[in-house]
């Protein structure tokens, strides 16, 4: 019985190995570090096995793992100053009622979208700093919910939901802003107070 | 046309991402969902959202490098309690 869970657990755990690689690549932007990174995570992963209760989230118990063997390891190298967790709820939530925008632009800004390449957004994202970037991959490319992401980043999921919202908010910026730069999309100076805010009844 | 965002369209761009990520309970998913149907600029902003939700999906499925594979696979066996070293 033993032998049939810990084969289980090996081929299991195997088959994510892809997605961990995606996704380490995301944490240390650098394909050296991935590899070395993906390669802790399965040795603690095999080494605490018997820690794993069979039929939980083993997916999100390895991106647990591996988020941890970042911060303690890779994140030391990477010099990036640790953001402070400041992020506080009311202050995405004040942000949304400004995002009111006219449609012209808005359509202007969707069709601009459709042109802008894999490289781009793939670069928007390596730009927001680690916890934003983190937190807007594991729910978009990985699809976890709040809860599983706010497990795997060991933080509270209002703090998960603040980081997607200013992640998401960043790397909208940044879309826009490679947009310009191709002449996709026209950047006007927002007037908030006259052009926000405007929905039909 | 009014210079502050009507009650609806605060909850429906609040709630915005999480209706997205499919987050919330059915009663709030219907609602939202009507505000959209009748509120062009939040259903603008709704669809922006969800097409770059769908962009950064599509970025991410690198495939590890046949070599980190095998790696991996000695890593594990030598850690194996059964002893296969």
């Amino acid at each position: 019985m033993t032998d049939t869970a810990e084969f289980d657990f090996e081929s299991q755990a195997l088959s994510y190995m892809d997605q961990l690689y995606a996704a380490a690549l995301r944490m240390t932007r650098n394909g050296a570090d991935a590899e070395d990174l993906v390669q802790e995570t399965f040795a603690k992963a095999f080494a605490a096995q018997d820690k794993f209760t069979p039929g939980t989230n083993l997916k999100a118990w390895l991106y647990r793992i591996q988020t941890n063997a970042f911060i303690n390891t890779y994140r030391k190298k990477q010099r990036e100053p640790k953001r402070s967790d400041a992020d506080s709820v009311e202050d995405w939530q004040l942000a949304a009622a400004a995002e009111h925008t006219s449609s012209g632009l808005a359509s202007a800004e969707d069709a601009a979208l459709d042109s802008l390449g894999d490289d781009e957004v793939k670069r928007a994202l390596s730009e927001l700093s680690e916890d934003f970037r983190m937190a807007v991959y594991l729910s978009d490319v990985e699809g976890f919910a709040y809860k599983e992401i706010a497990e795997i980043m060991d933080t509270p999921v209002g703090t998960v939901m603040s980081r997607l919202h200013r992640g998401r908010k960043l790397l909208r910026e940044k879309l826009r802003d490679y947009a310009a730069e191709r002449g996709l999309y026209e950047r006007t100076p927002v007037k908030k107070d006259k052009d926000g805010g405007a929905c039909r009844a | 046309m009014h210079a502050v965002p009507k009650p609806e369209c605060e909850e429906a761009l609040d709630r915005l991402f999480e209706y997205i990520d499919h987050e919330l309970p059915e009663d709030e998913i219907h609602r939202i969902g009507e505000h959209l149907k009748e509120c062009p600029p939040c259903e603008a902003e709704h669809k922006i959202n969800e097409k770059i939700k769908r962009l950064v999906n599509k970025t991410g499925h690198d495939v590890a490098p046949e070599d980190l594979r095998a790696r991996i696979l000695t890593t594990i066996r030598a850690t194996r309690p059964d002893g296969a070293s």
